[in-house]
């Protein structure tokens, strides 16, 4: 049971560590310059002034002129304010040799906003004054004041400038339930894809998140609840924006920067290769840069390459092989393994100190090498090989001195080898094409050349089939040689020899057309539908008198029955029947020229509705009669 | 053979001839006259062509509808089926075949095109 739960833990580790997460975005020299840049502007107000001094120490870098800074510190600072004492004090502070002069009253100002009732912000200014001007403060008070603050002001912001001010307090006061704050806070950073980890409240407030996590956890010695992908993530954060929009923003960078690049607990490493990550026999040093966060070099760091494996064959070259130190870049002789030219992926570790965060890197590094061509042989092979075939050998870059000449009874054969200049291994480039250009008419017809499975490349001229490819015209052909990869450092173009192809003449076009593609295209005429064919007049009217005519033979029965008016009653209603009976009929005739079924309705339902009354009444007369 | 065939023909004529009254006679003569319609109709479509089609129907099922009704009305007016249709008077009868008639009209000429 103990060795099943022993065995889970080291799958589950070795599972999580080969999903670590590097770093995708980070500050370079030139951003980093650019920082120090905006930094170092010259400042208008004591804020800026604040801003720029202190970002500037952070980074390292002391202002020029301390004295004249100095002086527009005290000129500019007003002893009623805490904000204003605030920047003066840390500004100060960061200056060597500048001093603030304090007043009693000005102490018992800083001492009085430390309460319940002052904001969060206002307690953060008035302690970090107090601390910086050298005077003694409460801590407890200011934990109770502070612990007060977070609870009614449950906002980012407040909470790190709370974090922030714990970090100036006595250590001996309790700052455990602050402490506490930042697994809070850290519970609330928004996962963006897995890459980045920030706050709604942007930029500003994750870096100045990272520099009050960790100037706190420092100052207790307890290592911050951040997993090593949570910081991973917030480097990407803080660092994926390259020029600042305000000085603060600049200002909480820099911040971010400096705690994450000298803190007690997580130092990310950044690792980037310089230049790209290539060798071959001209440049055999694989260099990188191991940096920090502010691209200040990690000189006690270790580099290994834990393993190296080529890409298409996964075979191993290279296990825990050390890089050495050079000038600040770490290099390794890559060449020396003798690797064969392709893609390799290389595992990193970078050790050295237990504070490094994302130490183990992934890197594709390409080896390129250059290539020469050998046993370049052209033929002509009759197709039924009556005659033997003349081979001729042509060296790389020369021309074959004489053109070959094939017609439809002949095949034209290329056979070469493409191998490693230095090794001499064969190899597969992507891409080895045959190309035959006809200098008179501009003509040109591109063929693969392939290998076979010992890697000897063969391309086969077939006059006869490949007539469409010429268009059936004959000429003579420059026949050129294209090989080229991604790993070749020497692409090839040679122009091996001359090709005379003859066509069957009968075939060839009259003029060469150049390939039309984009022309307009002939224009496309829409054809109406015909109208049918209609039988001629006389025979319609003809059918049109013999269907009408069976009515004549009804009157003529009707008659000889003895059909009669003679019961005509002339009533009204029989009048009327009639006249709306007949108006119907006219109806129907007026329907098949002009109207509508619905204007038909309409008309019907008056007539017949009236037909319908009369017509009633005259059959009643009629039943009760009969 | 044909003889027997000749005299059941002879002999349903004169039947015919003696025992239906005039009503019915002149309702025969007027569905010999529909049928003869309907018939030239077909032919003049075997013959010449379908186009119109819509026209050739509209005016085929004319015919075949009015033979219908005039037959229905022959056979309510029938005084030999009086039991069989004690609720239709003939005046009923013929007031139904009107109306029928008017349906089948409007139906037709709007087919007809």
């Amino acid at each position: 049971m103990a060795h099943l739960c022993l065995f889970s833990l080291l799958v589950l580790s070795l599972v999580l560590e080969t999903q670590a997460l590097t770093p995708t975005h980070h500050l370079t020299t030139t951003d980093v310059a650019r920082l120090q840049a905006v930094l170092s502007q010259p400042f208008t107000d004591l804020k800026s002034a604040y801003y720029s001094v202190v970002g500037l120490s952070k980074l390292g870098i002391f202002v020029a002129d301390a004295d004249e800074t100095c002086r527009f510190i005290n000129s500019n600072l007003d002893p009623s304010s805490v904000e204003s004492l605030f920047y003066a004090a840390e500004a100060s502070q960061a200056l060597s040799g500048c001093e603030i002069p304090v007043t009693n009253d000005t102490r018992d100002l800083l001492l009085a906003t430390v309460s319940e009732d002052s904001t969060a912000s206002q307690i953060h200014q008035s302690v970090s004054a107090l601390s910086a001007l050298g005077l003694p403060l409460a801590s407890q008070e200011v934990v109770s004041a502070l612990k007060a603050r977070i609870s009614k002001e449950d906002n980012v912001l407040a909470i790190i400038l709370a974090l922030q001010t714990a970090s100036r307090l006595s250590q001996q006061a309790e700052l455990g339930e602050i402490l506490e704050e930042i697994e809070d806070l850290a519970a609330r950073l928004d996962d963006l894809g897995g890459v980045y980890l920030q706050f709604e409240e942007g930029l500003e407030a994750t870096a100045l998140f990272v520099s009050a996590a960790y100037s706190l956890s420092d100052h207790v010695d307890m290592e911050p609840p951040l997993k090593e992908d949570q910081v991973i993530q917030l480097v990407n954060s803080i660092f994926s924006k390259k020029s600042w929009d305000s000085l603060s923003e600049a200002f909480s960078v820099a911040s971010a920067a400096a705690s994450l690049s000298n803190n007690r607990f997580h130092v990310p490493v950044i690792v980037s290769a310089q230049g790209p990550a290539a060798v071959s026999h001209s440049h055999p040093f694989l260099q990188l840069q191991v940096t920090d966060v502010l691209c200040q070099p990690l000189s006690s760091a270790s580099v290994l390459v834990e393993s190296a494996s080529a890409v298409a064959s996964k075979s191993a070259i290279l296990s825990q092989a050390p890089f050495t130190l050079r000038d600040g870049v770490f290099e390794l002789n890559f060449m020396a393994s003798q690797p064969a030219s392709g893609y390799y992926q290389f595992s990193v570790a970078i050790t050295g100190d237990s504070r490094f965060v994302a130490n183990h890197v992934e890197l594709k590094v390409k080896v390129s090498t250059r290539v020469a061509i050998n046993n370049m042989d052209l033929s002509v092979v009759d197709k039924d090989q009556s005659i033997g075939p003349k081979t001729t050998r042509v060296e790389y870059p020369t021309k074959a001195k004489a053109s070959f000449m094939a017609d439809s009874h002949q095949n034209f054969a290329m056979t070469f080898q493409l191998v490693d200049e230095t090794t001499g291994v064969e190899l597969t480039p992507h891409q080895t094409f045959v190309r035959l250009h006809n200098q008179k008419t501009g003509q040109e017809v591109v063929f693969v050349a392939e290998p076979d499975s010992k890697n000897l490349y063969k391309f086969e001229l077939d006059t006869a089939e490949r007539k469409t490819e010429f268009d059936s015209i004959s000429g003579t052909y420059a026949l050129y040689l294209m090989v080229g990869d991604a790993t070749l450092e020497n692409p090839i173009l040679w122009n091996v020899a001359d090709v005379v192809l003859k066509f069957l003449d009968e075939e060839a076009p009259g003029t060469i057309q150049a390939k039309t593609l984009y022309v307009p295209k002939p224009e496309i005429q829409h054809l109406f539908r015909e109208p049918e064919k209609k039988p001629p007049t006389v025979v319609s009217n003809a059918f049109t008198a013999l269907v009408l005519s069976p009515f004549l033979l009804l009157l003529i029965l009707w008659f000889k029955l003895g059909a009669n008016i003679s019961n005509f009653t002339l009533s009204p209603s029989t009048i009327l029947f009639h006249i709306g009976h007949a108006a119907m009929l006219g109806l129907m005739y007026v329907y098949w020229t002009h109207l509508n079924m619905f204007q038909t309705l309409k008309y019907l339902a008056i007539i017949g509705s009236l037909t319908f009354l009369a017509g009633n009444r005259m059959l009643a007369q009629k039943a009760v009669k009969s | 053979m044909s003889n027997s065939v000749f005299s059941v023909i002879s002999r349903f004529v004169e039947e015919y001839r003696s025992s239906t009254p005039n009503k019915l006679k002149m309702i025969d003569a007027y569905l010999l006259y529909i049928l003869l319609t309907g018939v030239f109709q077909f032919l003049y479509c075997v013959l010449v062509g379908t186009f119109p089609f819509n026209s050739f129907l509209s005016g085929f099922i004319s015919c075949v509808g009015s033979f219908i009704l005039a037959v229905c009305l022959r056979i309510q007016i029938n005084p030999q089926n009086k039991r069989d249709f004690l609720t239709v008077s003939p005046e009923r009868a013929f007031a139904d075949f009107l109306f029928a008639h008017t349906v089948l009209h409007l139906v037709v000429v709007n087919f007809v095109g």
